[in-house]
């Protein structure tokens, strides 16, 4: 960019000079204008503030606020950055006061996951698991997620098995049943040899 | 010579059965097979002559099977590299400090044309470079800027460090010739050529800028807005309600998908000499502009 030199009177014009109002706005709108692109779609940017209510007992949504994340330094090789930089993740939360969880899905928690309570009753996750702590934390909140679809399901009745599963568990059952015979018999034979022949 | 009926009708039944002769079950004699000395005048030699001269083999000869350089097939490395895009990175604690030094204006939209004229980005059009990579490597701890933030390629954590201090992120794509103008306006401007339209982007690209998780330009704004909570509960950080910020304009501000300059128009000429800027009158060059 800097290789002509006989321009370099006009660069100074476009260097970011805060203040100066410049006329950003336009009404051009091509054939390809998001308005035509998505006729049905609202165009302005919003925030979603309520999540849409389902059946189900978890919707995916942890409200973050309520979770107390610390941050402290990882274990491990990594000599400076692993020393200084603080990439451990330790999110914690009551779990009996955790009235924004389904109360089934609470007990269940309870129940599965009594490993990760401490005395306090606070569900413990840690996570260092990348160079990052952003990703750490990202990977913290999937792990609470799995534990909470997990209980979601360990509720739900399992599936019947298929027809498929009990052909093939049916044919398996014969085969082992026909090789158990065979196996007797060939050892019946095999005892039977070893008597005197009988001259009847 | 008395044969046996037996045999002959069985021999028969058998040929009846069998496929017919061709060229696909017939076999060379073994004695074809033995390797004789290929080459002129019977071989042997591999072209030095038969009078007892040095007789190097060929650089390779493996004495007969294929050597090892010819056995496998060429790895075409270069084969597409004129249509690989490139984008060099711009970290977000560059960003970030681009922005403390005053080299990039937070209350205005930032786009390729100011990260290019801040003086600390370069790319080179030639070696196919397309745009700025926003990356998340360093510096996703250290953004604290609230900007409204124009790129052409942006990493998953770049997008979420932008938009946890209540800023917006968009992906965009400049083809080469808008490039040229996108890059160096000055230059640019001072040669007399209008603005040119955007041209959509290739087909390997569309469906990136197509999607509302890359935030491309393409993509459905609705969609963009949900995409924006998702990636607030993955990476765990309350999303600022961005209707309520005084800068709600600012930061919403779009170009375009045609649209190359804020404020400018495909189609006009921007004529620096007599400060003005001239617009096409032309129906059919208005009609051109605009689809």
């Amino acid at each position: 960019m800097a290789q002509f030199n006989r321009f370099t009177g006009i660069f100074p014009l476009f260097r970011a000079i805060k203040g100066i109002k410049v006329n950003h706005s336009s009404n051009y709108k091509s054939a390809i204008a998001l308005e035509n692109l998505y006729p049905n779609s609202k165009l302005t940017l919003t925030t979603p503030s309520k999540i849409p209510e389902t059946n189900e007992k978890f919707n995916g949504y942890i409200p973050v606020k309520e979770l107390q994340i610390t941050y402290s330094r990882s274990s491990g090789p990594g000599g400076q950055n692993v020393n200084t930089v603080s990439t451990k993740v330790d999110l914690r939360f009551h779990l009996e006061s955790a009235t924004w969880l389904n109360e089934d899905i609470r007990a269940k928690l309870l129940e599965i996951q009594k490993n990760k309570l401490n005395k306090e009753g606070y569900l413990v996750i840690k996570s260092d698991l990348t160079r990052q702590q952003h990703m750490n934390l990202a990977d913290c909140l999937s792990k609470l997620r799995k534990m909470i679809w997990a209980a979601c399901a360990a509720d739900a009745p399992a599936p019947a098995p298929s027809a498929e599963f009990l052909e093939m568990a049916r044919r398996r059952k014969e085969k082992a049943a026909r090789e158990r015979l065979l196996e007797k018999r060939s050892r019946s034979m095999t005892k039977q040899d070893r008597q005197a022949p009988s001259l009847d | 010579m008395a044969v046996n009926r037996n045999v002959v009708d069985r021999a028969l039944a058998v040929l009846r059965t069998l496929p017919r002769v061709s060229l696909y079950n017939l076999k060379d004699h073994e004695h074809r097979k033995k390797r004789s000395a290929r080459g002129q005048h019977g071989g042997g030699t591999h072209g030095h002559g038969k009078k007892f001269r040095q007789n190097y083999l060929p650089l390779g000869f493996e004495s007969g099977n294929t050597p090892f350089h010819l056995r496998f097939g060429m790895e075409k490395y270069y084969k597409r590299y004129r249509l690989e895009r490139e984008y060099p990175p711009v970290s977000l604690l560059m960003l970030q400090k681009m922005i403390d030094t005053n080299r990039l204006d937070t209350t205005q939209p930032i786009d390729l044309s100011s990260i290019c004229n801040s003086g600390v980005y370069s790319m080179n059009i030639n070696f196919n470079h397309h745009g700025v990579n926003l990356t998340d490597e360093e510096g996703f701890d250290q953004f604290c800027a609230k900007i409204n933030i124009e790129v052409q390629w942006a990493s998953e954590g770049a997008i979420a460090a932008i938009e946890r201090n209540g800023g917006v992120i968009t992906t965009s794509y400049y083809d080469p010739l808008c490039l040229h103008a996108v890059t160096d306006p000055a230059r640019f401007f001072l040669k007399g050529d209008p603005i040119p339209k955007r041209m959509i982007p290739p087909e390997d690209a569309i469906e990136y800028y197509s999607s509302a998780d890359n935030r491309g330009y393409l993509a459905d704004p609705e969609k963009v807005s949900l995409a924006r909570l998702a990636l607030a509960q993955k990476y765990g950080y309350e999303l600022p309600k961005i209707e309520d910020d005084p800068d709600y304009t600012m930061l919403t501000m779009r170009k375009d998908p045609r649209q190359i300059f804020y404020g400018l128009e495909p189609g006009w000429v921007v004529s620096l000499k007599d400060k003005a800027i001239l617009k096409p009158k032309d129906k059919e060059l208005l009609e051109y502009y605009r689809t």
